[in-house]
């Protein structure tokens, strides 16, 4: 599986929110058949709410770790 | 931004002139620039708008997806046209849109789903509101309750399911709306049927209960079932408890699970004993294989049928049968279950019944009549082994055989098939009895035996017959020893007829015989007349041979026995009889030979006939041979007594007998030869008898004859008789002599003769008269110094009572008794009866000295 970085590390909602579901919209095809992964690393607090809630809309699954400095925001396929 | 807006009219106020320098080119330029100024300053508020527009429906659009709306300072106009945000949002809604139609059909697959589950469900579900009113049923709902009715969601379930006009304030499920907590109702009624109900509330978010789920499970059959198991377990214990067997079950290591109460009640223990004990306490300790045959079941050896020996709590033994078998669950053995019975009183019952039968069949087998037992269709059903015997069926050949098959009757004298008894009393349900020896009993080898038989029903307590007995002797040896004992009643009468001749005679010849001694010694010693005198004497003593002849066949020859040899007598006897004759003897006597008891002159005469006959038979000379031997005869002999014999057999290779004489030369004047008086073998036959022993005849007519004689072997010793002391010639005594005989005759010749020798006679005629002369003479002064006694006085009182009267009168009495032989007992053992002598009639003169000196003077 490939998996995408973006460092939107500085940015701030609704920045994150928009480059994210640029992001997911241009893999949308590859996330869902299960090739693609996104990893977002962000350091704006208010994105873990935003960004996994939209992703969960759009029937993807997320999960969230937190790493030193950042959190790890990662969308792949739900099954 | 704004300033870039505010910059535009800015550039066009700096190109402006004022318009008298200008041309109307120029003029006609300004308006245009003036014109497109006006435009600029409109479009540029559009553009402002426009994107203000944007803007709000960007921050729109942001809040819409959960997010913060875009500060101006984040993006100008120009980034933002590139960022895009719409057309991002946009495609993002896309995905959620599709999202979401992708969640709806699923939802839309599980309430389907759920919707089958919901109708498919084995127990009823129902969903009510607070009202009580039906929002849902399933289908298994409508088949509890709805059967027969047509039901409209809306409808309150207390009306269409419980029945009520009115919900029930009582309702255990309307609680569940305040409670808001899960019910479970077990074995619940409704319509007499029972349910398990779990009423569940529908919670919402907000805590509110709007509509309970009720789920309905039937438990009616479940409930019936229980109680007919119920039902059943206590019929089963109430069979368990009051049965008469006992029944137990016994955990593999031996310790009791249950017993019931005939378990207790028989081995005396009580119910709270049973925890305490374990089945090695309860089988008997003697009985090893009792133990064995439990461990056996235990380990799954054997089971079935068992019968052991247990002992109560008191030591008392119970003989007990039953049946044992094993408990398995999930494979493993957990105990075995017996149910015994106590069969004591049947063991009991079973010994006697056996030892009785062992009785009958011993007594059966010991019978020496032949028994058989047939049903009711006279087929038979037991046969003893004489039966076999004499039949020659085997009880295996003859079970269940027709009685006709087995048992040939024919009648003898006709031939013909007699009617089976057993035939016969099944017809006519009598006893019978057959003695007449005139029925032939015809075996499988067709041998023939003479048979008497009886058959007897047997009947039942009810009186029914269910079967017969036959039981039949073969007679045939009966028989012919009912013939030999004919013959020799035949014998004996001729005997009695001979022996009474014979007293006769003797008297007789005792009279003439003193007559004669009388007158030759009152004749002058040269008279003539004693050359007939003598004559006359020899022929008398021809006459008192005969006489002997005859007293010795009849009764009267009781012979005077005693312990003898009979190896020198046989010897003697036959060379006796073979001399002068042309015969060759030889002799096989053997030294151990056992002594017999005889009387030895009776016995020679016997032997001396048996070779005479042989001589006899043989005239043209021929071999004899004379053996003897030791032999025992048990209780088999149908005319000996047990006892040990000494066998002699005389075997001669003369004529031999034709077989319809044999049976009658014992016969007293039977003879073939011219020259025979007849008597020779009647009184062999006579002396035998008396000797308690036997003669026996074999002949091959023309080959020879062979006789045998069986004489008692000698016990214990046996008295000397006084008579064979040899007689003394007469001498003179002097005394009175009583003379007691019915003969005249005989008393006037005695009395002469005693008056020859010296005594004086005094004759009585019978025994009265002589006690009473004796008794007057005893107390006269000349009473009797000995009394001469006949032994047979006919019509009175003879000497045997007459001894005995004088005995009691005075033990002292001299007494000689007198007899030609008539009572052989009396003169044998004459000093038993009281008697100091005998006297042989006929008797000399001197003989009758010889026994009065003896007697009187003992000398």
């Amino acid at each position: 599986m490939n998996i995408i970085e973006f460092d939107i590390r500085g940015q701030i909602c609704p920045s994150t929110l928009l480059t994210a579901l640029k992001a997911i919209n241009d893999h949308s095809r590859q996330i869902t058949d299960g090739t693609v992964k996104l990893a977002f690393k962000t350091d704006n607090r208010d994105s873990m709410g935003t960004i996994p809630e939209s992703a969960a809309n759009m029937g993807y699954k997320t999960t969230v770790t937190k790493k030193e400095g950042y959190y790890l925001v990662e969308i792949g396929s739900e099954e | 931004m704004n300033s870039e807006r505010d910059k535009k009219p800015s550039i066009n106020s700096r190109a402006g002139k004022p318009s008298s320098e200008l041309s109307p080119d120029y003029l006609s330029l300004k308006d245009t620039i003036e014109q497109l100024a006006r435009e600029n300053i409109e479009l540029s508020s559009k553009y402002s708008a426009a994107i203000q527009y944007l803007r709000n429906k960007i921050d729109q659009l942001l809040t819409v997806m959960g997010t913060t709306p875009l500060k101006p300072e984040e993006l100008d106009n120009t980034t933002l046209i590139e960022t895009d945000p719409i057309g991002i949002i946009s495609n993002s809604f896309v995905q959620i849109l599709k999202h979401l139609h992708k969640t709806n059909e699923k939802l839309k697959n599980a309430n389907q789903e759920i919707t089958a589950i919901f109708d498919s469900a084995g127990a009823g579900i129902l969903v009510i509101n607070k009202e009580m009113k039906i929002l849902a049923f399933n289908t298994k709902l409508g088949e509890y309750f709805f059967k027969d009715k047509t039901i409209f969601l809306g409808q309150p379930c207390y009306e269409t399911i419980c029945n009520f006009q009115n919900p029930l304030a009582e309702c255990p499920f309307r609680k569940v709306f305040q409670s808001g907590k899960t019910l479970r109702l077990t074995g619940w009624v409704i319509n007499n049927r029972y349910y398990d109900i779990v009423c569940a509330p529908i919670n919402h978010n907000n805590g509110e209960v709007p509509s309970l789920i009720l789920l309905y499970l039937d438990i009616t059959e479940h409930i019936r079932m229980e109680q007919a198991l119920r039902q059943s377990e206590e019929k089963y214990r109430d069979l368990f408890e009051n049965a008469n067997d006992m029944i137990q079950s016994i955990a593999p290591d031996g310790s009791i699970q249950y017993v019931n109460r005939a378990w207790r009640e028989v081995l005396e223990y009580a119910q709270e004993d049973i925890p305490n004990i374990s089945v090695f306490d309860v089988i008997h300790p003697d009985c090893s294989e009792c133990g064995q045959a439990f461990k056996s079941v235990v380990f799954g050896e054997k089971s079935g049928r068992v019968e052991t020996i247990f002992i109560t709590k008191s030591g008392r033994t119970i003989n007990v049968e039953g049946n044992i078998g094993t408990v398995f669950s999930e494979g493993k053995l957990v105990g075995t279950r017996g149910i015994f019975r106590d069969i004591t009183e049947r063991k009991k019952a079973e010994e006697l019944l056996s030892s009785e039968k062992e009785r009958l069949a011993v007594t059966l087998r010991s019978i020496g009549d032949g028994v058989i037992a047939t049903d009711t269709d006279g087929n038979v059903v037991l046969m003893n082994k004489i039966s076999e015997a004499l039949t020659g069926w085997s009880q295996e050949q003859a079970n269940g055989r027709p009685i006709t098959e087995v048992l040939h009757l024919i009648e003898e004298t006709s031939r013909t098939i007699k009617e089976n008894p057993v035939s016969t009393l099944l017809k006519s349900r009598q006893t019978i009895t057959l003695s007449a020896h005139n029925t032939l009993l015809a075996a499988r080898d067709e041998t023939e035996r003479l048979i008497s038989y009886s058959v007897s029903p047997i009947i039942d307590r009810q009186s029914n017959i269910i079967g017969t007995v036959l039981v039949f002797q073969d007679v045939t040896e009966k028989r012919n020893t009912e013939e030999k004992l004919l013959k020799a009643e035949k014998i004996e009468s001729v005997g009695v007829l001979a022996g009474g001749l014979a007293h006769d005679f003797n008297n007789l010849l005792s009279a003439i015989m003193g007559n004669v001694e009388l007158a030759t010694m009152e004749l002058d010693p040269n008279d003539k007349a004693h050359e007939s005198l003598s004559r006359a004497e020899k022929a008398i003593a021809m006459a008192t041979e005969l006489a002997y002849q005859l007293l010795t066949f009849s009764k009267g020859g009781a012979p005077i026995k005693k312990a003898a040899s009979i190896i020198e007598l046989t010897r003697d006897s036959a060379d006796f009889a073979l001399r002068g004759s042309n015969i060759r003897c030889s002799f096989d006597l053997p030294d151990d030979l056992w002594k017999v008891e005889i009387d030895p002159g009776q016995i020679s005469q016997v032997i001396n006939n048996i070779v005479l006959n042989a001589v006899h038979a043989m005239p043209e000379g021929g071999q004899i041979h004379i053996s003897a031997g030791n032999i025992v005869i048990g209780y088999d002999h149908p005319e000996l007594k047990q006892g040990r014999y000494v066998k002699v057999t005389i075997k001669d290779t003369g004529s031999g007998i034709p077989k319809e004489y044999l049976q009658r030369i014992f016969e007293p004047y039977f003879t073939t030869k011219h020259t025979g008086s007849g008597l020779g073998l009647a009184s062999t036959y006579s002396i035998m008898k008396r000797h308690d022993g036997l003669i026996e005849v074999a002949s091959d007519f023309g080959k020879g004859t062979t006789f045998s004689v069986y004489l008692p072997a000698c016990l214990g010793k046996i008295e000397l008789n006084p008579l064979d002391v040899e007689k003394p010639s007469p001498e003179k005594g002097r005394g009175k002599i009583l003379l007691m005989d019915d003969d005249e005759m005989i008393r006037l010749t005695a009395g002469e003769m005693l008056k020859q020798i010296g005594y004086k006679g005094v004759g009585a005629a019978e025994g009265n008269e002589a006690i009473e002369k004796y008794k007057t003479a005893k107390n006269s002064d000349e009473p009797f110094d000995a009394v001469i006694l006949d032994l047979t006085i006919p019509g009175g009182m003879g000497g045997k009572e007459t001894i005995r009267n004088l005995l009691e009168f005075d033990a002292g009495v001299k007494a000689i008794v007198s007899s030609g032989y008539s009572d052989d007992a009396i003169m044998a053992n004459y000093r038993q009866y009281g008697f100091s002598g005998v006297l042989t009639k006929p008797y000399r003169v001197k003989d009758l000295s010889s026994v009065l000196r003896k007697v009187i003077f003992h000398k």
